[in-house]
């Protein structure tokens, strides 16, 4: 008890942090250690440049784009709660979890949650919907100059085809739920070790 | 911060979540609350404590958040409510009745003892909670219980209760002792969860002493303790446990004599034990503790371990990098080649431990040393010459009389104080290593089939799911960064390729024409190219009857056969560019294509290999009688002292025959280098060297190389793999007569496994229009198999048709090479097995046999046919499941969505949250609860809890919490509309 508790004991409001997001009590103690080791000048939240330097955002082509999530509305900074919240969309579905609850709040470890949490990364101006235009700058972080700009486009089109069921466009967050319907999500979006 | 009660309610059934949902927003319109919150309890149940022995699939949970921020309640069972301190009890069963009782007890001021307020006593009240509350000054709990019907003075009563809360609460600090009164929470809820099974008078008695006790004991609880004690138990948690595994045991021995239905009692039974096997060992004093923690830590330890083993394992696959490094640059096709490669790899090491395992080892340690006999020694003629590079290059001299060839082995039964039987095992060897090709290469080919079976269904959002879900975000390595943008644009190169081919619109006659066309093309150079080997394989014949002929001319053969197999696909391929097909299907026909003229140069091979075995065997009957004369000459020589006998000949001066089998593996040996060595030097000369050219001398050319005409070599697939699939031919072929084959095979797929990987990565470039390998996999291991076969065929032949050497090879001196196998069986099993065996190999039951294996093989390709339909059906019939439950996923979805923010609005975070409980697996009966009611009431305590027992319409009880306004009532249909749906909890009860 002793150890743990005094750890606990650090985290701000661990309760309703473990009500909203359905941490453990251990994973919450780690990610407060993840979250103290990310913040270098003890600030007590994290800045962009603190994200920055985590080694797989630098490298990955949406790396910017993680990073834009888990600072919310355009500030600049991210206390613990919200990196928390942020990070149980990857918390792992359990099989107890199945049976939804009328009542509650969807746990933001639901496939649909996790779709979002998906979508919002492609979805650059947030407007709900992944434009064509998104699409061919994601594709363009992704695929770089080794495909030329009319093949890009000619992918981005097809992907709009794919999806698009209305017509207008773009692609919607139902339609990128639906052609992701094949996809196990809920594990892929899923850290082993958040439970 | 405002202190909070723990409540927990465990409520099992839709119609109980309806009552209770009613119920509580009746209490928020009274303004006690300010919202609640329904949870499912699986996830709330760690946060709580609540041990998962009581939850069911369906069990929620309610958590209220009362205004009132010093209301220290908790919501359980009425079980619970008499044997503890539960100051709130929802009891809701499905029959749509429900109970409750509420006790506001205020935390700073003890009220006197028996200043409860309840309307009437009941005869189901349970004043026993008094007990506890009474000495813990938190006073007043008031009950009803179902069944009991509202009493008319309840609104009087309620007032009463709320005025007194009123003033109450304005009497309170709140900064006092909010530890102490957490900590009590604490234990009060764990308490609660104590009698869950409704255990007897007795047991019970007990357990209230106990927990008597332990109340008494100092509290030495603070907040952040209590909050962590989820992780590591407590005493009191231990000793509630204990309870809880003792009352189990019980309930295990005498559940023999319980009035219940047997299906309950195996479900009960069963739960009763496995709650015992998880927690006896947790509360075990000392030793049993130790154990528990000991056991746990293993299957903590355990699970790592299996963990990193696996990662080991993955780390362990050989070439698994290099081979993603090529996959990611230019596509799964070109990757497949390289795991071909991978697989043959391993399937020829076990070759070549058989072989070396079981016939060269044996011989080089316990065989006759070299020098002994004249099979193994070098002639006289060749001893000067032995041991030059040049003769050692072409396999004669020393190499030619060692233990990598045929004619080195004697043919003695046995050798060495083993008594190893090596020609056995040589044959033996030779069959086991058809054997286990044939065996590896078909099971593979099923397991692939399976594979294919498997996945691959719908292809619709391949651009999307390439779009969304491609980058693995859990890279870090900015090396491997780079390869997975390779790979992600190769892929989508991949599907751009397909889809252009699926849309391609094309005049079906010219295209029809055209490939008829490059058939035709393409048939003529295959009859031009076989035209040509028989011509040089005639001409070689010649040759090799003339004394001194050129170094050309005695290899025209091979060179032929080189430059045929260099030039001959390229040519194929420029032709294939004319029928216009999908690179998969193109790479299937270029593969069929480079196979017919490769098995063409094989077997034109082979025939003149033959004419050259018939010509020695012909020539040994000579031979025979010339060494025979020989040694009888010298034997019988005069002039040599009669008296001494005469040492034996000299094993070098001994005339011996030309041993066609070691001349054959000799051949063998020959062709694998040669190949060896032009496909290195092509890789060396067409890719690495152009690329250098066309690299560096781009800078002062005329035009632009790389992308004008010598341009970067691409990787040759079909080449490629045909190149490994024909030597691997060779190899089973050659390796009976050479069984040092397989060792050199072994160090060629290696070197040319780095070298190959080398040239590439640095030489190649991708290929214009990179496609999928998907099963192409399989179509390799179809040609393998074909070329297994006709490999089998020649050496079935001579083993089965041509004698062996008389001087050389384990078998020499017999008639057949197979006859080993009737000498073995004759000396060395007993005769009875003999006679059998004899009796087996006449025809009239092989025949039958042959004729049994047809129908089995027709039997079971009709299973697998109907096997195959049934899948499909089946296939069918889930995705018909999938989409009903997809239709009703979404109305569910829609409804969350509807609720979800009513409940998100009601929660609030300074409040109290409240425990209701309902327990489902085993409903405590009116005359059980009865029974504990009055057990409960203990000694000093009052009638301070009051049931009123209501009636069954679901409406809000009479006596209420104060500040609680009745909700007058749900439409009982909607209760029936959750009775009727069953298990279908998800929908919002309004």
């Amino acid at each position: 008890m002793g150890s743990r508790s005094s750890h606990a004991a650090v985290i701000p409001d661990v309760d309703s942090i473990r009500r909203e997001t359905g941490f453990s009590q251990a994973s919450l103690i780690r990610l407060h250690h993840r979250f103290r080791a990310l913040d270098r000048n003890k600030k007590g939240y994290l800045s962009r440049i603190d994200l920055q330097q985590i080694g797989a955002l630098a490298v990955n082509p949406l790396g910017d784009r993680i990073i834009e999530s888990f600072l919310p509305n355009g500030s600049q900074q991210v206390d613990f709660p919200g990196f928390v919240r942020v990070l149980a969309h990857f918390r792992p579905v359990e099989d107890e979890d199945t049976d939804l609850d009328p009542k509650k709040p969807e746990p933001l470890n639901s496939r649909r949650n996790k779709l979002h949490y998906a979508f919002q990364l492609y979805d650059l101006d947030r407007d709900g919907k992944i434009s064509r235009h998104e699409m061919l700058q994601v594709l363009r972080l992704m695929v770089g100059v080794q495909v030329t700009e009319e093949q890009l486009e000619n992918i981005a089109d097809r992907t709009v085809q794919e999806a698009d069921e209305d017509g207008d466009g773009a692609v919607s967050f139902l339609e990128f739920t639906k052609s992701l319907e094949k996809m196990d999500v809920e594990q892929k979006m899923s850290i082993r070790i958040l439970k | 911060m405002p202190p909070r009660a723990r409540c927990v309610s465990l409520c099992e059934t839709p119609a109980a979540l309806l009552t209770m949902s009613h119920q509580v927003k009746g209490l928020k319109e009274e303004g006690l609350l300010e919202g609640f919150d329904l949870r499912m309890a699986p996830t709330f149940r760690t946060a709580l404590h609540v041990p998962q022995s009581l939850l069911g699939p369906l069990t929620f949970l309610i958590v209220l958040y009362a205004k009132v921020p010093y209301l220290e309640c908790s919501v359980l069972s009425p079980t619970e409510l008499t044997s503890s301190e539960a100051p709130w009890t929802f009891d809701f069963s499905q029959s749509g009745t429900f109970s409750w009782a509420i006790a506001t007890r205020p935390v700073h001021f003890p009220a006197p003892a028996g200043n409860r307020l309840g309307r009437r006593p009941s005869s189901k009240q349970a004043p026993k909670a008094q007990g506890t509350w009474g000495r813990r000054g938190a006073q007043r709990s008031q009950k009803e219980c179902a069944g009991d019907s509202p009493s008319p003075g309840a609104p009087q009563r309620k007032q009463t209760e709320r005025r007194r809360l009123r003033e109450e609460l304005g009497k309170q600090e709140p900064s006092k002792a909010e530890g102490t009164s957490e900590g009590r929470r604490k234990r009060d809820k764990r308490s609660s969860f104590k009698e869950q099974t409704a255990p007897s008078k007795k047991e019970k008695e007990i357990l209230r002493k106990e927990k008597l006790k332990r109340q008494k004991k100092p509290r030495s609880s603070s907040l952040a303790s209590s909050s962590s004690g989820g992780e590591s138990l407590s005493e009191e948690e231990l000793a509630r446990i204990l309870e809880q595994v003792e009352e189990k045991k019980k309930l295990i021995a005498t559940m023999r004599s319980k009035p219940w239905p047997m299906a309950k009692k195996l479900t009960e039974l069963r739960e009763a034990q496995e709650f015992v096997e998880k927690y006896e060992g947790a509360l075990g004093k000392g030793k049993g503790k130790r154990l528990y923690a000991c056991k746990m830590l293993m299957a903590k330890k355990w699970v790592k371990f299996k963990r990193d083993f696996d990662n080991f394992k993955t780390q362990c696959i050989p070439w698994e990098m290099k081979i993603k490094d090529i996959e990611s640059h230019f596509g799964s096709s070109v990757a497949s080649y390289f795991i071909f490669l991978r697989w043959m790899y391993g399937v020829n090491l076990v070759l070549f431990g058989l072989i070396f395992g079981l016939v060269i080892i044996p011989e080089v340690l316990m065989g006759m040393p070299y020098g002994s006999i004249p099979r193994k020694t070098v002639p006289r003629a060749e001893e000067e010459k032995a041991m030059d590079f040049s003769v050692l290059w072409d396999f004669e001299g020393y190499i030619k009389y060692s233990a990598l060839f045929y004619g080195y082995y004697n043919n003695q039964r046995t050798i060495g104080w083993l008594r190893y039987r090596l020609p056995m095992a040589y044959f033996m060897v030779g069959v086991s290593v058809f054997g286990y090709s044939l065996m590896i290469v078909i099971r593979s080919m099923a397991s692939n089939t399976q594979g294919s079976t498997g996945e691959g269904e719908s292809d619709n959002f391949t651009f999307s799911f390439k779009m969304f879900t491609s980058w693995d975000y859990l890279i870090g390595n900015s090396e491997t960064a780079d390869n997975k943008y390779a790979s992600i644009t190769t892929s989508f190169k991949e599907s751009i390729v397909d889809e252009q081919e699926s849309n391609k619109e094309e005049n079906i006659h010219l295209t029809r024409f055209l490939r008829v066309l490059a058939n035709f093309l393409i048939t003529c150079c295959l009859c031009g190219s076989g035209y040509l080997i028989y011509f040089v394989v005639k001409r070689s014949q010649q040759f090799s009857k003339m004394q001194n002929v050129s170094w050309y001319e005695r290899n025209e053969v091979e060179i032929v056969m080189s430059l045929l197999g260099m030039f001959c696909p390229p040519l194929f391929e420029t032709i294939a560019a004319l029928e216009n097909y999908h690179p998969r299907t193109g790479l299937k026909w270029q593969l069929g294509r480079i196979f017919a003229l490769f098995l063409g140069n094989l077997y034109t091979f082979l025939l003149a290999l033959m004419d050259d075995v018939h010509l020695k065997l012909a020539h040994e009957e000579t031979i025979k009688n010339i060494t025979h004369w020989t040694l009888f000459n010298y034997y019988n020589s005069s002039g040599w002292n009669e008296s001494v006998p005469r040492p034996p000949l000299h094993p070098a001066d001994v005339p011996r025959g030309s041993c066609w089998e070691t001349a054959v593996g000799i051949e063998f040996m020959r062709l694998t280098v040669s190949d060896m060595l032009v496909t290195y030097i092509t890789i060396l000369l067409g890719d690495f060297l152009r690329a250098c050219f066309v690299r560096f001398m781009n800078y002062c050319w005329c035009w632009d190389l790389e992308a004008g005409f010598p341009s970067y070599a691409e990787f040759d697939i079909s080449g490629n793999v045909l190149g490994l699939i024909f030597n691997q031919g060779m190899i089973w072929m050659g390796s009976f007569y050479a069984p040092g084959l397989v060792g050199i095979n072994v160090l060629r797929l290696l070197t040319s496994m780095y070298f190959q990987c080398w040239a590439v990565m640095s030489s190649n470039v991708p290929h214009e229009r990179v496609f999928k390998a998907s099963r192409s996999n399989n179509f390799y291991m179809g040609l393998l198999l074909l070329v297994l076969f006709l490999s089998l065929l020649p050496v079935a032949y001579t083993i089965m048709s041509l004698p062996p050497s008389f001087d050389c090879g384990p078998f020499s001196g017999k008639n057949r090479m197979y006859d080993v196998l009737q000498e073995t069986i004759e000396n060395d099993f007993p005769t009875f097995l003999g006679k059998i065996f004899a009796f087996l190999a006449n025809p009239g039951l092989i025949i039958p046999a042959i004729l049994l294996m047809f129908l089995a093989i027709y039997y079971l390709n009709s299973v697998s046919k109907s096997l195959s339909q049934a899948n499909a059906q089946l296939r069918k019939k889930i995705q018909a499941l999938h989409e009903v439950e997809k239709s009703h996923k979404s109305v569910k979805g829609k409804a969350t969505a509807r609720d979800s923010g009513d409940t998100l609005k009601s929660s609030s975070q300074n409040a109290t949250q409240l425990q209701l409980t309902k327990e489902e697996t085993s409903p405590p009966s009116a005359s059980q609860s009865q029974a504990m009611d009055k057990k409960a009431q203990g000694p000093g305590t009052s009638n301070s809890a009051r049931g009123t027992m209501l009636p069954a319409s679901g409406h809000l009880p009479i006596s209420r919490p104060p500040g609680v306004r009745t909700d007058s009532g749900h439409p009982p249909s909607q209760t029936h509309l959750w009775s009727a749906s069953g298990k279908s909890a998800q929908r919002p009860p309004h």
